[in-house]
């Protein structure tokens, strides 16, 4: 476990190596911000709610999305991508170590890293120009901390489990994308799932993407009942499960095939 | 200490015909073709060796390694460490072996060179106090302490070899194996590398497999050979006893006055240009000595070298591009 912990803050060093790196992620969150702040405005300029939602909940939702992108913010995919691609997968299992429980690690060492170099100052971008996303009952605080938690998991598994694509196909780029593009369509961290048609909304909710990011903003903008969160949290707890009963069952798998390439 | 029992490995490759027509053929229809990279090894080797793997380009020699260290899992056969099977215990096992491959370092390129140190230093478990002890030992054969706050991204390859030398030594396994280390190494920076391997070798009984393309290692280092090619083991035994086997002989290059050459009946002239002759003799037929004198008193000689029956000659046999001539 403590070589684990060491990782996480060898990766906290390394991360603030580039630091201009990681303004581009801020400038892109404060234009998604305005954007979509703009959107809502527009759409609710002649009812007060929609869907059971105010327009000012609405902004407070967009806000803390943004803040809740940089906690999903995975490298596992592209890092294995590149050290199979170029070979230095062999470096990484020379060591006794678990190869997994290393990515996971630096993946947590650069998500710490950015708290402080992306998160806060998006949050600030968002209270400054926006409005300030207070939480609707700070009595529900537990809940989504426990929700963000998951969600976390749910969204890292999905990416590693992207990335053992990687093993065998050796380039994932454009599967990369894909990914990133469905998690941000389909799990309503643009456009809550309750605003498309019910026949839609049905199929989303059946499937783990809006536990990333509609569950926990949920919790956090007071919306639905506290027994129906806790009935969403249950299935939410019920997606980690499945996604890491799967992750278990192919990781094994997986290291076996490793290629090497070149040299 | 480990021993490698009918060890093979077989890829796949997938069959690419050329042209547009052959890369669409090859996306709805892939042929694949088996290569067999390794094809059943066995060998067993002792504690305190030092072991040459050599072998032609595409031999399969860093194949073996990467399956002997745990990265490469074998198609066929098995890998023993202390008796204890490198796939099936891969994280137990590879705390008691070392690996530096000379086309990739293991150092971290955003870190200082010291922040690689203390994360394997961790990763390991190792020791501080066992941990302070290596790095005094290879800052006496590397010097090593004075790179130790530099990033490796500033590094030059040299300095990155030492480094990862000394990475790899930070856990004191008992076996190292380094993947064609001398690779675009300068002459100094080769020499260190082989005080290096020789000093581990000597001060803690490290186990050294090495595979190499530099003669001078081979010379150097190593008291067994192991050759193989096409993933086939051709020879295994002592240098000095596949010397003797594969080219008992020696060669006399001797320079006379003038472009007048004796000649000598046991021995070969294989080479005469201008003053300068070469004789290649039987090491059983006669002695250098013999020679010179025999052909000393045909004709005075100016200067003699002997060229030891080459270690090159060898390699050409081996690799199948040379003969004896």
């Amino acid at each position: 476990m403590k070589k684990y912990l060491y990782i996480i803050k060898t990766q906290i060093i390394k991360s603030m190596t580039y630091e201009f790196n990681v303004y581009g992620n801020i400038v892109m969150q404060t234009i998604i911000m305005i954007t979509s702040s703009y959107f809502w405005k527009a759409l609710y300029r002649n009812q007060n709610s929609a869907a059971g939602v105010n327009a000012e909940d609405m902004l407070t939702y967009i806000i803390m999305s943004s803040v809740l992108s940089v906690l999903l913010i995975t490298n596992v995919e592209r890092r294995i991508e590149q050290s199979v691609g170029k070979g230095t997968v062999a470096t990484d299992m020379m060591k006794p170590v678990n190869l997994f429980g290393v990515y996971f690690a630096e993946d947590i060492g650069s998500i710490l890293a950015l708290v402080f170099q992306n998160m806060l100052p998006i949050l600030l971008i968002g209270s400054l120009l926006i409005k300030v996303p207070v939480m609707k009952d700070s009595g529900d605080l537990p809940l989504f901390l426990l929700s963000v938690l998951l969600s976390f998991l749910i969204n890292w598994l999905i990416a590693a489990l992207f990335g053992m694509i990687a093993f065998t196909a050796v380039n994932i780029s454009a599967l990369i994308q894909v990914k990133k593009h469905l998690i941000r369509l389909l799990s309503g961290s643009i456009i809550p799932i309750w605003f498309f048609p019910e026949s839609v909304s049905k199929v989303l909710s059946a499937l783990p993407f809006i536990y990333i990011y509609q569950l926990p903003l949920s919790i956090y903008i007071g919306r639905g009942s506290r027994a129906e969160h806790l009935a969403q949290l249950q299935i939410q707890f019920v997606w980690l499960l499945i996604l890491a009963g799967v992750f278990v069952a192919v990781q094994r798998q997986v290291t076996r095939k490793v290629m090497v390439q070149g040299g | 200490m480990i021993d490698v029992n009918h060890l093979s490995k077989d890829y796949l490759l997938k069959k690419k015909a050329p042209g547009l027509k052959g890369a669409l053929k090859g996306l709805i229809h892939p042929q694949f073709e088996v290569i067999h990279a390794v094809r059943d090894l066995s060998f067993h080797i002792d504690e305190g060796e030092i072991v040459g793997f050599i072998g032609p380009n595409g031999a399969g020699k860093s194949t073996t390694i990467k399956m002997m260290s745990g990265i490469l899992t074998p198609t066929e056969g098995s890998v023993r460490i202390n008796g204890e099977n490198i796939t099936e215990h891969r994280k137990t096992v590879v705390r008691n072996i070392g690996v530096v491959f000379g086309q990739r370092s293991q150092l971290n390129w955003d870190l200082r060179l010291g922040e690689t140190f203390e994360l394997l230093k961790h990763i390991y478990e190792i020791d501080p106090i066992d941990y302070e002890n290596t790095l005094e030992v290879m800052d006496g054969i590397l010097g090593i302490r004075e790179l130790i706050d530099k990033p490796v991204r500033q590094m030059s390859l040299g300095q990155r070899v030492k480094g990862d030398l000394t990475a790899s030594m930070l856990h004191s396994p008992s076996v190292l194996f380094l993947d064609e280390p001398t690779i675009g190494l300068d002459v100094s920076s080769k020499f260190a590398l082989r005080r290096f391997i020789k000093e581990i070798n000597q001060i803690r009984k490290t186990t050294v497999i090495l595979t190499t393309h530099d003669l001078g290692d081979i010379k150097e280092l190593c008291e067994r050979l192991i050759i193989i090619n096409h993933g086939v083991m051709m020879e295994d035994g002592k240098l000095s006893q596949i010397v003797d086997r594969i080219a008992p002989y020696k060669t006399l290059v001797a320079e006379y006055y003038d472009e007048q050459a004796p000649e000598h009946e046991k021995c070969e002239m294989t080479f005469h240009e201008g003053n300068i002759a070469k004789y290649r003799f039987m090491k059983k037929d006669i002695t250098a000595a013999e020679l010179i004198a025999d052909l000393s008193r045909q004709k005075e000689i100016k200067d003699v070298s002997i060229e030891e029956a080459g270690i090159d000659d060898i390699i050409k046999i081996a690799y199948g591009s040379g003969s004896i001539l």
